[in-house]
């Protein structure tokens, strides 16, 4: 193949892999070091500039000392800790056999394109997961089944929301609202302590994968995306305040 | 005691899957995070309850074992040591403070007339924030420890290598 078209082929590879491991919530660090390790089975170099919503990379073949820059968008995907592991076998894979760039695009498609766990079974998952949550709270198991409903409810909803397109922090304000709404009105008519219940029912809406992401990222050295990512987290926590804080003054005619 | 941190680490485990299971983990990865997750939720809660530590000291205690496991059941899986530890370190995290921080802000708006309550939300906020903040840095560095003291190892577990055919390589 050409020297030339091989080296845009694989700068638009290398585009489309590190935009698609960032918007999924894998910290620089790794995506940096793989990008590095397929351009070197390809006797390549890269450098790359991070930022929050974009990255620039530029690939330098060192035969004929041609570059190619390209700067690509990173588009908010949903958090996949498997294609983060299978991209980064991939990277290995082509270390050691050296592939095609045309097998490794190919590869690398029929791992974007594997279907996610099961929706209902991650709702499921998530609701028994929110009201374990409770029990470390120390909540008891009325609670526990609150939380179960509210978190069933809350966690559909929001899938229902994202898919009709709306705005992530909206939508997070609109769940929060519901979730505690439900465990408000459960709870309203029995005589146990509440607070911990109704807390816990918006908990499962807590950025966690972000901000260990963006701590990571801090410690690493790349300061702007691990401040963007603890942002973002930030802004989600604030907006879960504001929908339970809704409900909580339904309920109970003030925030006290 | 006993009985207590058992029920624990078993809610420790399936919060772990649950929340996890958003981030869509690879399903061969599932029992390694559960099994993080409960032992790394046992060992703080023990070092707090039993040995008297602050939330923070079994925090990263508890952090640091968790990512020396990540990397051992890593190289069993064939998994970053990421995909383990993240998961499994999501019921640690604070956000029971990290909601109370931003809800003491409320509050304190609400009640700026009253002097003597805006000081205590204002107390409440910075107290909650602090814990926030601090538990999150000493799990995250806990567990990413292991990474910059084997660095080698841990940047290698997602390699499928014909180990059999490296080591005739080597020798000859």
């Amino acid at each position: 193949m050409n020297q030339s078209l091989k080296l845009k082929e694989l700068t638009a590879f290398i585009a489309d892999y590190a935009s698609v491991l960032l918007g999924s919530g894998v910290h620089c660090t790794r995506v940096v070091r793989n990008s590095r390790r397929i351009c070197e089975a390809y006797d390549m170099e890269v450098s790359m500039m991070i930022l929050a919503s974009s990255i620039i990379l530029t690939l330098v073949d060192p035969q004929t000392e041609e570059i190619c820059t390209e700067v690509v968008p990173i588009h908010q995907l949903p958090v996949s800790f498997e294609l983060n592991s299978e991209l980064s076998a991939l990277s290995w894979k082509v270390h050691d056999r050296h592939e095609s760039v045309a097998d490794l695009r190919r590869e690398f498609k029929a791992l974007c394109d594997k279907p996610r766990m099961n929706s209902w079974l991650v709702t499921l998952l998530v609701s028994v997961a929110n009201a374990c949550f409770c029990r470390l709270f120390d909540g008891d198991w009325k609670g526990m089944l609150v939380v179960f409903f509210s978190t069933f409810v809350g966690f559909r909803l929001l899938r229902w929301l994202k898919k009709k397109g709306v705005d992530h922090f909206l939508a997070v304000i609109l769940v929060s609202f519901v979730s505690s709404f439900l465990a408000s009105f459960m709870l309203c008519f029995s005589q146990v302590d509440a607070t911990i219940a109704v807390a816990t029912s918006v908990l499962f809406m807590i950025p966690g994968v972000p901000m260990i992401t963006g701590v990571i990222d801090i410690i690493e050295n790349h300061i702007l995306i691990g401040f963007a990512r603890l942002m973002r987290a930030l802004l989600i926590v604030l907006c879960l305040a504001v929908g339970l804080s809704i409900s909580m003054v339904i309920f109970q005619g003030s925030l006290l | 005691m006993i009985e207590e941190t058992l029920i624990r680490a078993v809610c420790a485990a399936f919060a772990a899957l649950g929340f996890g299971a958003v981030s869509n983990p690879s399903r061969k990865s599932l029992p390694g995070i559960m099994i993080l997750a409960a032992v790394g939720y046992a060992v703080r809660y023990v070092l707090m309850q039993l040995a008297g530590w602050d939330i923070a000291t079994s925090t990263l205690a508890a952090a640091l074992l968790m990512g020396f496991g990540s990397l051992w059941l890593g190289s069993v899986v064939h998994c970053p040591m990421t995909t383990l530890y993240i998961p499994a370190l999501l019921p640690m995290v604070p956000g029971m403070y990290a909601y109370k921080a931003v809800f003491s802000i409320i509050l304190f708006m609400q009640n700026l007339g009253t002097q003597a309550e805006a000081f205590l939300y204002l107390n409440n906020f910075f107290l909650n924030v602090i814990i926030t903040v601090t538990v999150i840095l000493c799990m995250t560095v806990g567990a990413s420890l292991p990474m910059f003291i084997l660095s080698r190892r841990a940047t290698s577990l997602t390699r499928y290598r014909n180990r059999k055919k490296d080591r005739t390589d080597i020798g000859a």
